[in-house]
This record gives C-alpha cells, sequence and structure tokens, in this order.
C-alpha cells in the first residue's frame, strides 16, 4: 500500500515538472504556492515574482478575460474570486504569454485541498484546436463558394445557350429566308421582326453584362452605378429603394467601390427575398474619414442565430468582402423590427488611394 | 367603336367568368422608344397594380419563360415546385398571392406576341384540363392578336402541345 502510494507520489511530482500543462497552486488568500516549469515558461517573470509573494490580483497582469455564456472575453465574475467556483471546472481563457502574444487556453481552477482551501489552475494550450477548428469551417466555406461560382457560371452559360444564341439563331434563319420571299411587302415585314429580335437580343446581352459588373462602377463611381441598379431593382422586382446619398461623384479605390456595391447588392437582394417589403432603404455617406453603408428594410426581420432560409452564404461573403478593405461591417435585425446592414470602410487620408 | 383596350378587357372578365380564375392578366410586348418591354397590361381580379410596374425579361419569370419557349406553363401548386428563396423571381404570385397557375402564348403572325396567365390563390385549382379549356377560348386569337403560330405557305400542321412544368422553372 505504501509503495503504491509512493509511486503515485513520484508519478505526480513527475507529472507537475514534465506536464505540457501550465499548474499553480493557490492558497486561500489567493498566493501561488507553487508553479510548475510549463507555466513559469509562459508567464512573464515580473508577473511570476509577484505571483508568488502573493501580489494581488496579480495574474490579472496577463490575464486577458475568460469566456463566459454570454461574452468571448470578460473580467465578470472573474474565475480567481467567483463565489461559485463549481462554475469552472472547464472553461476558455486568454492569456498574455511571455513570448507568443494573448493565446487561448482551455482552464479548471477548482479545490484540491479542501482543510487548507488550495486551490488548482491548470491551462492546456488551445491554440492547436482552434486552428484545425477554423481550417474545417473555411474549407466548408470554401466549398459553398465554389459551389456558387460553378452555380453562377452555370447561370451564365445557359442564358448565353438558349437566349442569346437561341435568338441569333432565329435572326438568321429569319434573314436566310429572306432572300427567297417574292413580295417586297413581306420582306418588309420579316425585315421588322427581325429587327424585334435583335433589340431583344441587345437587351439580354446588356442585362447580362451588367450583372456581371456594371460599367458605371469603373466609368462613373458609386453613386451613379446605385442608380441605375436600383432602377433596374425596381424594374424587375417592383420594389422601390429609397436611396440617399451625400457622396456624389467622390471617387474611391476601385477595391472599396466594388465592395460596397457587392455588399449593398447582396443586402438588397436578401430584402427582395425575405423581408416581405414594398421599400427599402439605403444610404451612403461619409463620417470623420469612413465611407458608410446602410441598407434597411421594415420587413419581417431574422433572428441572427437561427438556420437560414437560404444558403446562408450572402451575410458570409458580406464579412469577407469587408475585411478585405478593412471594413466594419454588422447585422441588426429581429423578428418584425426588421433588418439594417451597415458597412463602414475607413478612406481619406490614412488610406492611400488607389 | 370599341378601342383595343376595351376588347381585352372584356375578353379576359369572360375567361375569368368561364374558368373560375381568381386572376386573369394578359402581358403583351411594349413598343416603347424602340424598346421592346413586356408587361402586364391587363388584369381582371387582381388585388392591386404592383405587378404591372414590372418590366419583364425574355426568359425570366412567368411570363417571360413561356414568352421566350413559346410554350405552356402549368405550376398546379406553386408551394411544391417553386422553392421560397426562389419564388422572389416570380413576382406575381407573390402580389397577387396566388397558389396554382397555367400561363399561355399568344400568338400573333406565327410569333409570341404576349401571354394570358390564369391563376388560383388556392392549391392546386389550375389543371392541365382547364389549361386546355383557356387554350380554346383564345385560339382564333384575343384583343389585336391573331392567335396564328404558324404561318407557313405549305400548310397547317397540327402539333402537341407540349407542357413546361417545375422542371424548367
Ligand atoms: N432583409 C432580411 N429580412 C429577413 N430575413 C433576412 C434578411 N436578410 C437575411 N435574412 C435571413 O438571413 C438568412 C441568411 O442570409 P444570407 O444572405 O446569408 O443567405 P441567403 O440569402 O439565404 O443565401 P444566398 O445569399 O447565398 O442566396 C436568410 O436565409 C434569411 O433567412
Ligand atoms: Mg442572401
Amino acid at each position: 500500500m505504501a509503495t503504491k502510494k509512493n509511486q503515485l507520489n513520484s508519478l505526480m511530482m513527475k507529472t507537475y515538472e514534465n506536464s505540457t500543462e501550465a499548474i499553480f497552486f493557490f492558497d486561500i488568500e489567493g498566493k501561488a504556492i507553487a508553479i510548475n516549469p510549463a507555466a513559469e515558461k509562459i508567464v512573464d517573470p515580473e508577473v511570476l515574482k509577484q505571483l508568488l509573494q502573493g501580489a494581488e490580483q496579480a495574474l490579472c497582469q496577463s490575464c486577458r478575460g475568460y469566456t463566459s455564456d454570454t461574452d468571448l472575453h470578460t473580467c465578470l465574475n472573474c474565475y480567481l474570486s467567483s463565489s461559485h467556483p463549481d462554475d469552472f471546472s472547464s472553461f476558455q481563457v486568454y492569456l498574455e504569454t511571455k513570448d507568443k502574444g494573448v493565446v487561448p487556453y482551455t482552464a479548471t481552477f477548482h479545490t484540491v485541498d479542501f482543510e487548507n482551501g488550495v486551490r488548482v489552475f491548470m491551462l492546456r494550450n488551445m491554440t492547436k484546436q482552434f486552428k484545425t477548428q477554423e481550417r474545417l469551417y473555411q474549407n466548408r466555406m470554401m466549398k459553398h463558394v465554389i459551389e456558387a461560382q460553378e452555380n453562377e457560371r452555370k447561370r451564365i452559360s445557359r442564358e448565353l445557350h438558349d437566349g442569346v444564341a437561341q435568338e441569333l439563331l432565329s435572326a438568321l434563319v429569319d434573314i436566310r429566308g429572306m432572300k427567297y420571299m417574292p413580295s417586297k411587302e413581306e420582306i418588309l415585314k420579316k425585315m421588322k421582326q427581325t429587327e424585334v429580335t435583335m433589340t431583344r437580343l441587345l437587351d439580354d446581352i446588356r442585362n447580362l453584362s451588367v450583372e456581371l459588373r456594371p460599367a458605371a462602377l469603373d466609368d462613373l463611381g458609386l453613386e451613379a452605378a446605385f442608380r441605375s441598379h436600383f432602377k433596374r431593382i425596381e424594374k424587375s422586382y417592383g420594389l422601390s429603394v429609397e436611396f440617399r446619398s451625400d457622396i456624389s461623384k467622390k471617387r474611391y479605390g476601385s477595391e472599396i467601390e466594388t465592395v460596397v456595391y457587392r455588399v449593398c447588392q447582396e443586402a438588397l437582394l436578401n430584402a427582395i427575398k425575405y423581408a416581405q417589403v414594398e421599400v427599402v432603404k439605403v444610404f451612403l455617406f461619409e463620417e470623420g474619414n469612413t465611407l458608410q453603408l446602410i441598407v434597411q428594410d421594415e420587413g419581417i426581420g431574422f433572428k441572427l442565430v437561427d438556420k437560414p432560409l437560404g444558403t446562408g452564404l450572402g451575410l458570409f461573403g458580406m464579412r469577407e468582402r469587408s475585411e478585405i478593405v478593412y471594413g466594419d461591417f454588422d447585422v441588426t435585425s429581429g423578428i418584425s423590427k426588421g433588418t439594417r446592414v451597415r458597412l463602414k470602410v475607413p478612406v481619406g487620408d490614412l488610406r492611400k488611394e488607389g | 367603336m370599341t378601342t383595343n383596350k376595351d376588347e381585352y378587357q372584356l375578353e379576359i372578365e369572360l375567361i375569368r367568368s368561364t374558368t373560375g380564375c381568381d386572376l386573369i392578366a394578359v402581358a403583351l410586348v411594349d413598343n416603347a422608344e424602340n424598346q421592346f418591354e413586356l408587361k402586364w397590361k391587363y388584369a381582371s381580379g387582381n388585388l392591386n397594380n404592383r405587378f404591372k410596374q414590372i418590366v419583364l425579361q425574355s426568359g425570366r419569370g412567368v411570363a417571360g419563360i413561356v414568352f421566350k419557349t413559346g410554350k405552356p406553363l402549368l405550376l398546379e401548386s406553386i408551394s411544391e415546385s417553386v422553392e421560397n428563396e426562389n419564388l422572389f423571381n416570380y413576382p406575381i404570385l407573390t402580389f397577387e398571392k396566388l397558389e396554382s397557375i397555367g400561363a399561355l402564348p399568344l400568338w400573333h403572325e406565327g410569333r409570341v406576341a404576349g401571354v394570358l396567365l390564369g391563376g388560383f390563390r388556392e392549391d392546386r385549382m389550375m389543371t392541365e384540363k382547364l389549361l386546355h379549356h383557356m387554350l380554346e377560348m383564345i385560339e382564333q386569337g384575343i384583343g389585336n392578336l391573331d392567335g396564328k403560330e404558324w404561318v407557313l405557305v405549305d400548310g397547317y400542321k397540327e402539333k402537341p402541345i407540349e407542357f413546361l412544368n417545375d422542371e424548367n422553372v
């Protein structure tokens, strides 16, 4: 029995010395009694010294908050001083490390010596799991993006094949037939019909080209491109867009213009598809070195956490695009409270345009 | 003298009362400023006029598909055949709260010149039989359209009617 205990003791000591997990023992007053080598490796030497001296809130200098039910990083109801220590059997905490910056850890904090109130605080590095998780998520999203791209190509290809090629063929047949027509009257009639076909064909091609990328965006800038886009929306979907802008003909970098245009396009399409409204408001303005876009409807709204009715890729894409131009993107919505999408992009002197 | 407008209106009122449809609408090509726009022009039984503002693109939406293919379209149950997130592509269905529709091409001098739509606000009310019935009513033309699908010199050829359904939407 005694040998077994001895063996365990020595194993525990080895675990303490060689574990990759950081282990801290705190006495009842919150003073660190012992800190293992793994812990010494991550904590700043100055903080380490204070911890051992029991300086109040020494750990706070390194701690960047833990993840609670409501927040990603919080100090509210701190695990060190919490009156419900049971809640901290396993949680996530962020620490400023000696040489690797802020790192996420899985932590446990609980009492091991009830008589003397000694508690142990253990940390396991989570960076790797985080990275794997993130990569998985990105993989999944990437697949969605590729699929969406492929679908878009299919649509364009079909439109070219069924629309453009078809109409062109029918015009060609008409023209061929004209050669054999006996009367001038018949030829004139046929020509009139061919003219109709060609005009429609021209329209189709124009529409297709604008959908791919509006020339107005490159030639005339955001405001003009928006105006013609909204006109098309009103014509095709019977939804009116109340547009207010104070940027006039001002130009921004083409990257910024593209992002703002696409985000607006997506947000507007969402309103058409889901909001059940007749009017959508769009605002475009500058405020203190940022260009802001707001797309707002007073429709049925949705809960951000709910499963999307469609793919859910739209909002993801908007956020991704915003990040390219260091933009700040947010969505607010609630059941029967309407939806507001806002994008803030830094512009002006701070960033080089072009 | 009855104008074109009155003529269309009278004819679609008649079609509505004989078929029992909730809505009958006619889309025609508008020859405005050399642009050939397809729009819903006449309606009977409509809730409002919102859908008349929409310019229909060839190949898109109910009228656009029928216009381009020249074939009848039957959607007996819209909730079953059109996915919710695609419904916005068919504004007349949402604006007029339609649940079951049929649409026919309107022929003039061997070309599609417009579209006739019959719709119900109840599921599965439009049937193949009813659509055939509608077709018979417009075979001799409607308004100023002659209804002639064939103007070939070699003579008239009966053609079996091909129906478009969900797969083409
Ligand atoms: N303006 C809105 N009003 C009501 N619900 C909305 C609105 N915008 C988005 N939603 C809801 O949020 C979900 C996610 O939208 P998101 O744009 O990310 O994807 P999607 O529109 O479903 O798919 P995609 O954009 O790829 O076509 C939608 O499915 C819908 O349920
Ligand atoms: Mg979307």
